[in-house]
């Protein structure tokens, strides 16, 4: 009797591994069989897949980096505001028509140093005066946007470079070079997750950050170096974002911290650390941007496609969530 | 001193003195652990033990004094530091890592030894290096764990030997003699986990040395050569494990008598109407026809094995779990669709057995604690009267020599005995207690906090509450309880008297659990 107990707690387990694993991808699956039946005739063409490849490139680029961000049980509430300081510094450093300065790839280089360099404050901030992820990210994202808005000025800085403008949305492959840069993120950070010290480091810190210590893992380094390549995959986003506009604005990424935390979340990493990875984030990208892409195709409104992905965020925090629900837990 | 020798010990501290926020844990301690020697370590919660491993094991550094091993003087500045020179923790609460896999652990932290194959090559994990070192460190110590199962599906027991593997990989690694140090290792395991940790710490003397923690004094003589007691941050006597005695030790350990308690024939129980009287009681699975009757002032214990169902009946009592069929009487009173709030206003008190998670707020104080489930003596309109709560609160820990003597502190930072007496209090304080459940309330705590908490207990039954107890060990059933009923597979198997007259066998009682 009691093998039979056990065997039916393994299952059950096993089940809900399989479904925070998995879950995301399922999920995509289901929406795309809806939308196709829905809408046959637009929803499966070419174009529109391609559509939703491009609309992905940008936020899959970010969860890259925000992915580990959430597995080590932080959050990174200034995306929206590298976003915008990444831009404007990568537009005004490129040949635009506000000023002489080109530094040609140069400007790529300096942009993605104005991400790094936004991790690393993140990081320092929260490891050695122990100020909480949330607070320290939701002053940067402010002291980005500003940044960005002076920089930004009176008029427009328009990119002339015609190079910059088409390089991205080029597609020699079939799809566009924006969505093979982001595919190639995916698999770095794949690789990241899986095999280096910083990603594994980083499940063992989201899992419990004592035991982490106790082991000697360096959880503060840790932390500082998973906050600057998450500040680095926002810069690259912002490069891909800008280009495609053809403008630096500090609402380049707005939107984005929504779509990406949620994804993350959707994807199967729960807020607490711990468990998830990359390709369920991805997944979980792409869900969001599936359904808002379905939504508009069978011609639901602004307001239903929000609470959509209203609806699908709750639900996903409660399946991820599910299992730790026993016991005489506290929700804050 | 003849260099060419090996020192005679493998460590040796010397006059280390540590204290946190002016409480002085370690007192000018000096002791020394022989090589191929199992060196015991006992002492009440709070003697210092806890503070004295993490100085061994580099969690922590000491303020005055030195530490030698193996001849060398050493000063440890992380976890890793410790590992190098071959001292490997066998910590009491877990430190595994839940979500990664038993080789991932097993490998984790050991960066900077060296004289293994590198399980990370240019900056990459080399699984296929890292799940064949697991296997070797499991076989090694013959364990049958899977290297690659993830280590939150592994049965206690089984965590305890990937921790045990674990600490030894790390200690053997760098090549020094190693020393492991077991920290209250047998607290969760079974009867047969234990024998197989006995061959173990036998294997692990051979090469080296092993310093041996736990409360229970029968396994301190079973498996050590030498002991030293520890009370108050120093070392009060060193023996050799045989000349232990029992009623010496508790004195040495405490630092007073200890209280005679024979199993008392309960007074004249009030004839009236039970504490708790369950009848065909069932809760889904867990258990199932249930009949049970607790009386006024008795202390019924409950014994059986895992998955037996008592911690669920106990649970469903304080109506955590429903009951799905049967029916429960408290005091007379049906209990139907329970829930907590019902079950305290009813009288009824739980004292669960995961403390840390479900017993107490840690980063309340000791005072809100004790008031935390009746805080109407304390209340000055709809506000907390912190003076009478500061009086209520010295009142209990005067009683139950709580220490340190501070409502103010944090109960985290007491030591596990303490902070079992303030929960405990919490219940005793409430003025309709009827019926008290009790899961384990002994487990992990240091005898002379066992003292205290047993006579509170004995107390509450004096004024009529009915006491439903989930022993630890056999031995604490036919200690404290006046009967002893045994649930196995959800069903109650058996039910004995206990008196000074009549006490059933140890056999009699396993007989039915299994």
């Amino acid at each position: 009797m009691k093998l039979e107990q056990n065997s039916v707690e393994d299952r059950s387990g096993k089940f809900r591994v399989w479904l925070e694993s998995y879950g995301a991808f399922i999920a995509l699956n289901i929406a795309c069989a809806a939308f196709a039946l829905a809408d046959p005739g637009t929803f499966l063409t070419p174009t529109n897949l391609r559509t939703i490849l491009d609309q992905s490139a940008v936020p899959v680029i970010i969860v890259c980096g925000l992915t580990f961000v959430i597995l080590i049980g932080s959050i990174d509430l200034s995306t929206e505001g590298v976003l915008a300081a990444s831009s404007l510094t990568f537009v005004l450093l490129s040949s635009n028509s506000r000023n002489a300065i080109d530094l040609g790839i140069g400007a790529f280089w300096v942009a993605l140093g104005v991400g790094a360099l936004f991790g690393l404050l993140s990081g320092l901030l929260q490891t050695r005066l122990r100020i909480p992820s949330f607070m320290v990210s939701l002053g940067l994202w402010f002291i980005g946007l500003g940044v960005g808005t002076v920089l930004y000025g009176s008029d427009v800085p328009v990119l002339t470079s015609e190079e910059s403008r088409n390089w991205v949305s080029a597609s020699n492959l079939g799809v566009s070079n924006a969505v093979l840069l982001a595919a190639f993120m995916v698999a770095v950070s794949w690789i990241i997750s899986g095999y280096t010290r910083m990603g594994r480091f980083a499940y063992a810190i989201g899992t419990n950050e004592a035991i982490a210590r106790l082991n000697s893992i360096p959880v503060g380094r840790y932390k500082v170096l998973i906050f600057v390549y998450a500040g680095f995959c926002i810069s690259v986003a912002a490069i891909i974002a800008s280009c495609r506009l053809g403008v630096g604005t500090p609402d380049v990424g707005s939107g984005q911290l929504f779509l990406t935390t949620a994804a993350v979340i959707v994807g199967g990493t729960p807020l607490s650390g711990g468990r998830g990875g990359i390709l369920q984030s991805v997944c979980g990208v792409f869900l969001l941007i599936v359904i808002s892409n379905g939504l508009i195709l069978i011609g639901a409104s602004p307001i239903t496609q929000q609470a959509m992905s209203g609806l699908i965020i709750v639900t996903a925090v409660v399946l991820t969530g599910y299992r730790q629900r026993d016991l005489l837990r506290v929700v804050k | 001193m003849n260099m060419e020798s090996k020192p005679l010990n493998l460590i040796e501290l010397d006059r280390v003195s540590k204290s946190y926020n002016r409480n002085l844990a370690l007192d000018d301690l000096t002791i020394h652990v022989k090589r191929n020697e199992v060196l015991g370590l006992i002492g009440e919660n709070g003697a210092g033990k806890s503070t004295l491993l993490k100085i061994l094991g580099g969690v922590h550094s000491p303020d005055k004094g030195m530490l030698r091993v193996n001849g060398k003087e050493r000063s440890f500045r992380e976890p890793n530091d410790a590992a190098a020179a071959g001292i490997g923790i066998v910590h009491q609460e877990q430190s595994l890592i839940e979500n990664l896999s038993v080789a991932e652990n097993i490998s984790l932290g050991s960066r900077a030894l060296a004289g293994s194959k590198p399980v990370v090559r240019f900056g990459f994990y080399r699984w296929g290096t890292i799940n064949d070192e697991g296997q070797k460190a499991l076989t090694h110590i013959g364990s049958e764990v899977s290297p690659t199962e993830i280590v939150s599906r592994l049965s206690f027991a089984d965590k305890q030997m990937v921790e045990i593997a674990k600490a030894v990989r790390q200690a053997t690694q760098s090549g020094n003699e190693p020393v492991i140090i077991l920290d209250e290792p047998t607290s969760v395991l079974e009867k047969q986990d234990i024998d197989r940790l006995e061959t173990e710490v036998q294997r692990l003397k051979a090469i080296g040395s092993v310093i041996f923690v736990s409360h229970r004094l029968d396994e301190i003589r079973r498996f050590c050569d030498r002991v030293y007691v520890m009370r108050a941050g120093r070392i009060v006597a060193e023996c050799q494990a045989s000349e232990l005695v029992d009623e010496n030790l508790f004195y040495l350990m405490t630092g007073r008598a200890k209280l005679e308690r024979k199993p008392q024939r309960r007074g004249d129980a009030n004839p009236a109407i039970p504490a708790l009287q369950l009848r065909g009681a069932g809760c889904m699975d867990h258990f199932s026809d249930v009949d049970l009757t607790v009386e006024k002032g008795e202390v019924h214990v409950l014994v059986g094995a895992r998955h037996s169902g008592r911690e669920e009946l106990c649970r469903a009592l304080f109506g955590l779990l429903p009951f799905t069929s049967g029916s429960a009487l408290v005091s007379g009173t049906e209990l139907r669709g329970a829930t907590i709030r019902k079950a305290i206003s009813m009288g009824i008190a739980y004292l669960p057995a995961e403390r840390k998670l479900e017993g107490m707020v840690a980063g309340l104080t000791v005072a809100e604690n004790l008031l935390l489930a009746h805080p109407a003596e304390a209340r000055f309109g709809g506000l907390l009267n912190f003076r009478r709560m500061k009086d209520e609160a010295m009142r209990w820990i005067n009683k139950l020599d709580v220490r340190p003597t501070a409502p103010d502190l944090d109960i985290g930072q007491l030591s596990g005995g303490n902070q079992q007496k303030v929960v405990l209090a919490k219940w005793a304080r409430s003025p309709n207690l009827r019926l008290l459940l009790l899961d384990t309330p002994t487990r992990g705590v240091d005898p002379g906090a066992r003292e205290y908490i047993n006579s509170l207990i004995e107390e509450l039954c004096a004024t009529g509450v009915g006491v439903l107890l989930l022993a630890d060990t056999l031995d604490e059933a036919l200690a404290v309880g006046h009967r002893i009923t045994v649930m196995k597979d959800g069903r109650i198997s058996a039910c004995f008297q206990n008196s000074a007259e009549s006490s059933p066998e140890l056999s009699e009682i396993v007989k039915h659990m299994i």
